[in-house]
């Protein structure tokens, strides 16, 4: 019955867009009310599809659209976990803008943005086809940049959106390019369609992927790839991301937990098979992600904005779930679960910690967190609240963060044990550096005295309010869920017809499962069995680790936290901003600097390779485009200039040319009536 | 009865003689007349062939075409008054304000 009204999911909010783009003016606060709304009913019906489909049906809805297109909804497990994400995290963060946004003049167009930005991403989320997901990926990204530049007054928020917007156009050129090449891949298929199939319908892909050349699935992942590069804030197009933070924090809240950098990794995991199947697709997801993980994780060390240094915590954590998704070449499908466990955990916490962020930068008026200290005395529900948010993020036994991070890690171990341990070294390094950095951050903001006059006030109730909801889900979410959440998304891809044994071979993977069906020697009947048990096989290898591998998250956790406090605590030591302001040293300044990737990009490789270019497009374009023409136009003059001179004005040279015209027009048919020929 | 010959060369003979002008004269007054000459040439021989025919549609367009010819020449003079008070002459040759 819920599944019948799915599109209301989408549709509510761009209804909340519309009342408050058009009426939002004359309604209390902007009309925030119903944008709140309209995400709080798409969260009632996520609720009810969950409560019908759980735990082995789907929905797929579609209709056709033109040609060989469609629309359509599809709800699976990977959708419906996301779709509930989206809808809970949102419905918090627009409650939270409602206090946060209250007396900004623009605030009606801060809620219509917002619904739509919702609105995109839930559309992104349950499309059932490559082409709609694609539109919405567009939306999501449009609204970025709507709401980055929200204070488009300030010339650095503009600067920010138009770098957010042009560096995820960078990611979806590839993205295009991805589906322009499946597309065409898929049409050479020469496919026989039943009705209501389209080509580039999810189902459809997963069942033809074995049809298609290994060395284009390659193409068609790494562009897959950059697209969810550019959207995810993974190296090297993660720039925009740190400098998202010039909108209202609720908008990086929405961002960084929920709405938009999450699409560039459920794409990945959309496209698991695919890339699953590409020899290197994964491995190149892998090396992305462990990469992002670590380098994000040392600027996040140095930065003295409090949102930067959750900005690069997000491009780290994102880092991960990318990595996470890569592994799953050693692990199978049971990395898709891994992956978005981490995802769904992250939004909680990451969310939280924004919010709470913007709780702090709320009442002291700035972000710089060298100002701060000992906001703990005056704000106690956001200093517990980010505590539990920061432990989480941090990976302390027992909070979300724990079990969702640390499985990524186990996997990557298992990764290690069969291909390569790179990955997994720079995830425990990156995750060593997690620990470090939040708690320098938290232990910066709310321990210590006062190092400047700040207001000294706790937020309202409507901003605490989502902080103590999101602070239990942080804290709880891990361990109730874990196990089922595992078992639920590892039988997404059961639904459909695609056979990971066979695109393990294709892609070169060795498999654990694998080994177990080739040692029974049934291969043809135990394939499919493979498949499926090759999850549950993944899933099992968790208590065969090593104990020091168990054990080392938990040190890791501890130990950073420790470390963190030795250095920042005001306790153990003064904190002496005297002290942290200096960029004496060269590699704080580079951390600082962000490895300087900025003047690089503006400065070097601005001035060199794409001013050159520039020129010299500009002289081609001048000498030989423009050249050309210039001469076909002056030619064109210089011969009208003389057939001009026939118009004399003369009325008897008219009737002269007219007369000899017809003398001449009746010469010729008279001798070609004569000749015979007509 | 007049053999249809010399209808034809009293046509033939005056459009000669319009074309003549038309080609040869400057002054607007005499050019007008010299399409009139053409014109009416024209309807002698409708008219000529529609006697010899016999069948009386020649002469109904005769007809109309020496009411066409009357407007014709009514819209004529009315411009050749109009460039005279422009120009002060009715000579063509001076009358060039459209050439190149």
């Amino acid at each position: 019955m819920y599944a019948d009204y799915a599109y209301l999911i989408v549709a509510l909010p761009v209804l909340a867009f519309l009342l408050c783009l058009f009426v939002g003016w004359h309604l209390p606060r902007g009309g925030g009310f119903l944008t709140v709304l309209a995400t709080f009913a798409g969260l009632i019906l996520s609720l009810g599809i969950f409560s019908e489909i759980y735990p082995d049906k789907i929905i797929h809805q579609s209709m056709p659209w033109f040609a060989n297109f469609n629309v359509g909804i599809l709800i699976d497990p990977l959708a419906l976990v996301m779709l509930l994400m989206v809808t809970f995290v949102v419905t918090l963060i627009h409650t939270y803008a409602n206090g946060y946004m209250n007396g900004d003049p623009g605030s009606a167009r801060y809620f219509a943005e917002a619904a739509l930005f919702t609105a995109s991403m839930l559309g992104l989320i349950y499309a059932d086809n490559l082409i709609q997901l694609f539109i919405f990926w567009e939306l999501v990204g449009l609204c970025s940049y709507l709401l980055i530049g929200f204070w488009y007054r300030k010339p650095s928020a503009a600067a920010a959106a138009k770098k957010a917007f042009l560096t995820t156009r960078v990611g979806d050129v590839f993205f295009l390019a991805a589906i322009i090449l499946l597309y065409n891949n898929l049409a050479g298929l020469n496919l026989a369609l039943k009705p209501g199939e389209y080509l580039l319908q999810f189902p459809v892909i997963y069942a033809h992927i074995t049809q298609i050349a290994p060395d284009q699935l390659t193409l068609i992942a790494l562009g897959l790839l950059g697209g969810a590069v550019g959207k995810s804030g993974q190296f090297p197009l993660h720039v925009w991301l740190p400098d998202a933070m010039e909108g209202p924090t609720t908008v990086s809240a929405m961002i960084h937990a929920a709405t938009m950098v999450t699409a560039g990794v459920y794409l990945v995991a959309r496209m698991f098979p695919l890339f699953y199947a590409a020899p290197y697709g994964l491995t190149a997801v892998a090396a992305v992600g462990a990469f992002t993980a670590l380098f994000a994780a040392t600027m996040g060390l140095t930065s003295f904005d409090i949102k930067r240094v959750l900005a690069f915590s997000t491009v780290s954590q994102l880092g991960f779930m990318m990595a996470g998704l890569g592994v799953g070449a050693a692990v199978g499908t049971v990395a898709v679960g891994v992956s978005i466990f981490h995802l769904i955990g992250h939004s909680f916490f990451k969310a939280l910690l924004f919010l709470g962020a913007g709780s702090v930068i709320h009442a002291v008026n700035t972000n710089d967190m060298r100002e701060m200290g000992g906001v703990g005395k005056y704000m106690k529900w956001t200093m517990y609240t980010m505590l539990i948010g920061s432990l989480s993020l941090a990976g302390f036994p027992l909070f979300t963060g724990f079990f969702s991070k640390d499985e990524i890690i186990v996997i990557a171990y298992e990764y290690g044990t069969l291909i390569n341990f790179l990955p997994y070294i720079f995830l425990v390094l990156a995750a060593v550096l997690t620990a470090i950095y939040t708690f320098r951050m938290w232990f910066s903001v709310f321990t210590g005295k006062e190092r400047s006059d700040y207001g000294k006030h706790e937020s309202p109730m409507v901003m605490i309010g989502p902080l103590v909801i999101l602070a239990i889900f942080a804290f709880g979410f891990g361990y109730v869920a874990q196990n089922g959440f595992y078992s639920y998304l590892d039988s997404n891809f059961e639904h459909y017809d695609v056979d990971f044994v066979e695109l393990g071979i294709i892609g070169g993977h060795v498999l654990e499962g694998e080994h177990g069906a080739a040692a029974e020697g049934e291969q043809g009947a135990a394939a499919e069995q493979a498949a499926t048990a090759e999850g549950e096989a993944g899933a099992e290898e968790g208590p065969g680790e090593p104990w020091y591998i168990q054990i080392l998250p938990i040190i890791i956790a501890i130990g950073g936290i420790l470390t963190a406090a030795l250095f920042y605590w005001d306790k153990v030591k003064k904190f002496d901003p005297s002290q942290v302001t200096g960029d004496k040293d060269p590699i704080r300044k580079m951390l600082l600097k962000g490895y300087y990737q900025h003047e690089i990009m503006t400065g070097w490789f601005a001035e060199t390779v794409v001013y050159g270019t520039a020129l010299i497009c500009n002289m081609i374009d001048i000498k030989l485009v423009d050249g050309w023409l210039n001469w076909l136009s002056a030619w064109v003059m210089g011969f009208a200039q003389h057939v001009r001179k026939v118009q004399t004005g003369v009325v008897q040279n008219y009737v002269t040319a007219l007369v000899l015209g017809v003398v001449v027009l009746v010469v010729v048919i008279t001798l070609a009536i004569e000749v015979g020929l007509v | 009865m007049i053999p249809l010959e010399l209808y034809i060369l009293l046509a033939s003979t005056m459009f000669t003689i319009g074309l003549y002008g038309l080609v040869t004269q400057k002054n607007g007054v005499k050019l007008m007349m010299c399409i009139e000459l053409l014109l009416n040439s024209a309807n002698i021989n409708l008219v000529a062939f529609s006697a010899y025919q016999p069948n009386v549609n020649g002469q109904v367009f005769a007809l109309f075409s020496i009411a066409l010819a009357a407007a014709e020449a009514g819209v004529g003079f009315a411009i050749l008054i109009a460039l005279y008070r422009l120009y002060g002459t009715i000579d063509l040759d001076n009358i060039n304000a459209m050439r190149w």
